[in-house]
């Protein structure tokens, strides 16, 4: 007994003395030097991670020397668990004073009331005003008459080809498809078969992304109406779009399959390599996808990763009879959640990140674009020399200004519902359902789901 | 006759060696792939569309006249012949296409990638993590060792009442999902002031855990009760009976569980994320995703950080196995 | 209760004593509070509301992905805990042998259980490439067209399972330590009595193994139930293709933490613990017969 009273003695020590080995902050020498300053200091998680987290580093170490009042401590998270670790954190009470989102998650997040409205903040600082952003990227932060984050970064997709296929073709290298029908001739004469297997692929309108939505958008449809309930199920353009995406994919039960229809399995095969994305085994980059709708960001990573290869990159093509539009995916924003203890000082920082330097400087969120090849959401910033003097990075800018830019919507269950859009796309090019049905099944289901969800809002304050 | 005994004696000697070593190829394949990719630059690292993934960075031999040649696996056809007077001649198919200096980078383009590791190390504070994750890793196995066997040893040993029931209690805390337990856990641990700190990592283990409680339980039961009734008649406390009978019949057991302790802690992602709030806490294993960003990941420099924590894990259960057969022995005597 | 029982019941409870209290202190509130949300509509943000019984019955009548994922994970499991149990043992079998270089051999064995995912699983979607992955390759070779493994709907769980028989280290290890507790002396009574090396593996070694086997069959149960990681890295979250690899746990992360649906997850949750918490107690009802404790 006595020998047993030691050993739980043992326990009980070893887990205090566990505990109190470990100071509770391991302090670093600038912010222990922060602290003897008596300044604030601002806890902001970074969805980011690695090479895009370290410029951001540079940039809050060059705010943290800027002043004497506040210090920044970045941390990041990571885009894998960041949902995890803020969800916990806000049911917990403990949210950091600062955090970046994808505005997918915003919308959401706002909705439920966790995050701080920053139009107080903003009152008449030009800076800020509607006007300097892109309409897409305000409109992914501005819901319901507030604003509720910063746009730091938006995408913008265009049609990506490859020439030398063009070439082996027969088609004009220089000159990319303009409509979708075109799109799809030249898809049939760019895919090349030897016996069942695909050599090269034209092109296949989910991949490297799922975009059914935005495609939707092209269309010239519309996913919500102004009450924000889903009407993809009554939508022509969405049926449209649903059926033009089911027609890249032959059905198994029919013999007279258009010429450029492939077998649903041997595409899935394509666009399942996990680590390839970024890689000379891309399929765009090894010549096996000849036609790709991608983002600003492959300017820089084609030459990188395929050097050899001759590539041209051009607005997308658009649906006969429908206006011209782009595809601009929201954003990633800055914002500051309730419950934050230093709302002001956040503010100081997010003001001083997406303002212009002293002296008419390029604004350190510009910078940041710069460094991870990304699109400013603010006008002025992205027409700086540095972003349109590659002349296929300019493309990407060009297109922002001459088209209407067409986004994803921000509802607040706008993550459901384009993932249950991706889920029906699958079902429909593996035939399992047809375009109308799919659209309806996803119309309920997202609805059913805002039903559920405004019949608690007012239950608390 | 004696001669064929002897034949089928040395067949059924290397007949397991053969087996094992085929086996062995296709388990090793992982961790051999990951080695290998370590070394390579990143334009190399996915083998290409419809060709097999280079093993070997390069292999090298000495052609008729004494010179290095130097090949590629997944360049067939090219070679790298260095000359005596230090200058590099490529060769394709046979033909000399190109002569580069003596400075030519020949690891860039030939040679094993060393730098992945350089670029690896610079990239996260390596000897910070690895101190927080050894921390983590030492304090949870002496914890979770020390209070689950004392727990087993109840379920196992002692006939109480109402044990059935509370061991059932146990198995059913692991059913159920954690991520639904997540976010009321870290109200837990928020209330009792922890979050930020290695507390909600350790200190759970030091209250048993029950995938070891089960584990040490079962092997407990199997250690004959007479060992006890005897030690018991010599007037020994049950906690004596623990310790010193039950205990060192387990060295396998217990050796395992500290293993599997350090093997999931070591990798163990989503809690350290969770619940501490500065990179300067982080493990190893959240300090890996550093090598990955949304469009791009530094998969050469992933992999080699990869294998530079995997190797410790390696070393402990080369060490760890070897108890049992220990355990053979002690067993065997005493049973 | 005579003397003994009461001596039993108070030395029972003080040695579970650090678990108890570690049940009351750190499981017991998340345990009830996630079986209070699962009778909310609860979105992690705002305080939930009860809504009763309405997510089991929206889960049970309005849900196709529901029973699509609880399928799926069914079906995983029903193959790879008993292949991965055989599996296990067949290997702890092998590597019990007494030749030169046995621990470098239980090392390599054990290797797929330590690589971390990211690197193994960049591996297997090469291997399991249709196109020109290794196995598909192979298979052309003697002129077999193979089958779409993880691109294709009906093949995926079986590569899945495939992969999961890979990662047996950890049971294998288990076996490992368990056979090194079979005394020596039975065997050896078992050569005096003449017995075959098949008779001494099927009633020696195979009833001094079975606490271990009941351990690996319960943890399996439990581990592939809630199989998640490995998926989610491989299909990037999706269950792609066609709700295929959609498993139950999958499903329940993504209404947890991707929509918020906090308090559907946890209705989810409470089902499938109820459907492993029958599995393990049936188990653990008929090991009474089977599991023979040499101790007792």
């Amino acid at each position: 007994m006595k020998t047993f009273l030691i050993w739980m003695a043992v326990i009980c020590c070893g887990a205090v003395v566990f505990a109190a080995l470990w100071p509770r902050q391991a302090v670093g020498g600038a912010e222990r030097r922060a602290l003897a300053e008596g300044r604030t200091i601002i806890q902001y998680w970074d969805r980011h991670q690695g090479h895009e987290h370290d410029m951001r580093l540079v940039l809050i170490d060059e705010f943290n020397r800027s002043q004497d009042k506040i210090y920044i401590r970045a941390l990041s998270v990571g885009f894998n668990s960041i949902m995890e670790k803020l969800l916990t954190a806000i049911a917990g009470s403990a949210p950091p004073d600062l955090c970046s989102l994808e505005s997918t998650m915003l919308a959401q997040l706002a909705s439920q009331g966790c995050l701080m409205p920053l139009e107080g903040f903003m009152a008449s600082n030009p800076e800020f005003a509607q006007d300097n952003y892109f309409p897409h990227a305000w409109e992914s932060v501005a819901i319901d008459g507030h604003v509720w984050g910063i746009p730091t970064t938006t995408d913008v997709y265009c049609l990506l080809w490859n020439k030398n296929a063009f070439r082996i073709a027969g088609l004009d290298p220089e000159r990319p498809p303009r409509t979708f029908d075109e799109l799809q001739q030249y898809a049939e004469k760019l895919t090349i078969r030897d016996g069942d297997t695909l050599e090269q692929v034209g092109f296949i309108p989910w991949q490297p992304w799922d975009m059914t939505g935005m495609w939707g958008l092209i269309f010239g449809g519309r996913l919500c109406d102004e009450k924000g309930n889903a009407v993809c199920g009554n939508e022509p353009a969405l049926v449209k779009t649903m059926e033009w995406q089911q027609s890249f994919a032959a059905d198994p039960n029919s013999a007279n399959n258009p010429p450029y229809a492939m077998d649903p399995e041997a595409m899935s095969s394509f666009t399942r390599s996990l680590g390839a994305y970024m890689s000379a085994n891309n399929p765009f980059y090894s010549g096996k996808v000849a036609m790709m709708a991608e983002g600003e960001w492959q300017v820089t990573f084609i030459p990188k990763y395929a050097p050899n290869l001759d590539w041209g990159v051009a607005p997308l093509p658009t649906p006969e009879g429908v206006e011209p539009m782009v595809m601009g995916w929201p954003c990633v924003v800055d914002c500051i959640p309730r419950g934050s203890r230093h709302p002001n000082e956040a503010w100081a920082y997010i003001k001083w990140f997406y303002s212009s330097r002293p002296g008419g400087g390029p604004s350190p969120a510009s910078d940041y674009c710069y460094a991870i090849h990304n699109i400013c959401p603010r006008k002025k910033d992205v027409l700086q020399e540095r972003f349109t003097s590659n002349p296929k990075f300019k493309v990407f800018v060009d297109v922002l200004f001459d088209r209407k830019v067409v986004s994803l919507p921000s509802m607040p269950l706008i993550q459901f519902y384009t993932d249950e859009l991706e889920r029906q796309r699958e079902r429909v090019v593996f035939r399992k359902t047809t375009p109308k049905a799919a659209l309806m099944e996803t119309q309920q289901k997202v609805n059913a789901e805002l039903e559920r969800q405004r019949r608690f809002v007012d239950l608390s304050p | 006759m004696a001669n064929k005994r002897t034949r089928a004696y040395s067949r059924a000697k290397w007949l397991p060696h053969v087996f094992l070593v085929i086996a062995s190829l296709l388990f090793a394949a992982p961790f051999l792939w990951m080695l290998s990719t370590s070394f390579k630059p990143e334009s190399r690292i996915f083998p290409q569309p419809g060709k097999p993934p280079q093993w070997l960075p390069t292999t090298e031999k000495t052609d008729e006249s004494g010179r290095r040649m130097i090949t590629c696996q997944d360049q067939p056809g090219v070679e790298l012949r260095v000359e005596e007077n230090g200058m590099h001649v490529l060769l394709v198919g046979g033909k000399e296409l190109r002569v580069w200096p003596e400075d030519f980078d020949i690891q860039q383009q030939f040679g094993l990638h060393w730098q992945n590791y350089a670029d690896a190390f610079l990239r996260m504070n390596f000897l910070l993590n690895l101190r927080n994750t050894l921390f983590i890793c030492v304090s949870c196995a002496l914890g979770c060792i020390a209070s689950s066997s004392l727990v087993a040893y109840s379920f196992a040993r002692i006939p109480w009442r109402g044990r059935n029931a509370m061991f059932v209690l146990v198995l059913a805390t692991m059913m159920l999902p954690y991520q639904v337990t997540l976010i009321p856990m870290f109200a837990v641990f928020s209330k009792l002031g922890w979050v930020g700190t290695f507390k909600p990592l350790i200190l759970p283990a030091f209250f048993g855990v029950p995938f070891y409680i089960f584990l040490l339980r079962q092997f407990f039961m199997g250690i004959p009760q007479d060992l006890s009734a005897a030690a018991r008649i010599d007037g020994c406390s049950e906690f004596g009976i623990f310790w010193r009978i039950i205990l060192p019949l387990s060295k396998p057991a217990l050796a395992t569980t500290g293993l599997f302790v350090f093997l999931f802690e070591w990798g163990d992602f989503l809690n350290p994320l969770v619940y501490l709030q500065d990179d300067r806490q982080y493990t190893l294993a959240v300090a890996l995703q550093q090598f990955q960003s949304a469009h791009e990941s530094l998969w050469g420099p992933l992999m080699a950080m990869s294998t530079v924590i995997t190797l410790p894990i390696l070393i402990l259960f080369f060490l760890t196995q070897k108890t049992f057969i220990q355990g053979i022995t002690l067993t065997g005597l005493k049973g | 209760m005579t003397r003994h029982e009461r001596r039993d019941l108070r030395n029972g409870l003080l040695f579970a004593s650090p678990y108890i209290a570690g049940f009351l202190l750190f499981t017991l509130y998340p345990v009830v509070a996630s079986l209070y949300y699962s009778f909310c509509q609860y979105n992690v943000v705002r305080p939930p509301a009860w809504i009763g019984w309405e997510n089991y019955y929206a889960l049970f009548f309005d849900d196709p992905q529901f029973w699509k994922s609880l399928y799926n994970t069914l079906y995983f499991t029903a193959f790879s805990v008993p292949l991965g149990l055989v599996f296990s043992i067949g290997l702890a079998m092998l590597l019990n042998q007494k030749v030169r270089g046995m621990s470098v051999y239980r090392t390599v064995f054990f290797l797929p259980t330590i690589v971390p995912i990211v690197a193994s699983s960049v591996l297997w979607l090469w291997v399991l490439n249709p196109e020109s992955g290794l196995i598909n390759g192979m298979l052309r070779q003697i002129g077999i067209e193979g089958p779409g493994w993880i691109a294709s709907e009906h093949w995926s769980k079986p590569s899945l399972i495939l992969m999961s028989l890979w990662g047996v280290g950890g049971a294998m290890v288990i076996f490992l330590a368990g056979l090194a507790e079979v005394p020596q002396t039975l065997y050896e009574a078992a050569d005096i009595d003449g017995a075959s090396r098949w008779m001494k593996f099927r009633h020696v070694t195979v009833p001094m193994l079975t606490p271990t086997i009941l351990f690996n069959l319960v943890m399996g149960l439990i581990n592939s139930l809630q199989y998640f990681t490995q998926v989610y890295v491989m299909t990037g979250g999706k269950g792609t293709p066609v709700d295929s690899t959609m498993f139950y746990p999958l499903y329940l992360y993504r209404n947890s933490f991707y929509y918020l649906r906090m308090g559907y997850a946890s209705a989810m949750a409470w089902l499938l613990f109820l459907v492993i918490l029958a599995a393990t107690l049936a188990l653990l009802v008929s090991s009474k017969r089977w599991v023979h404790y040499h101790g007792e």
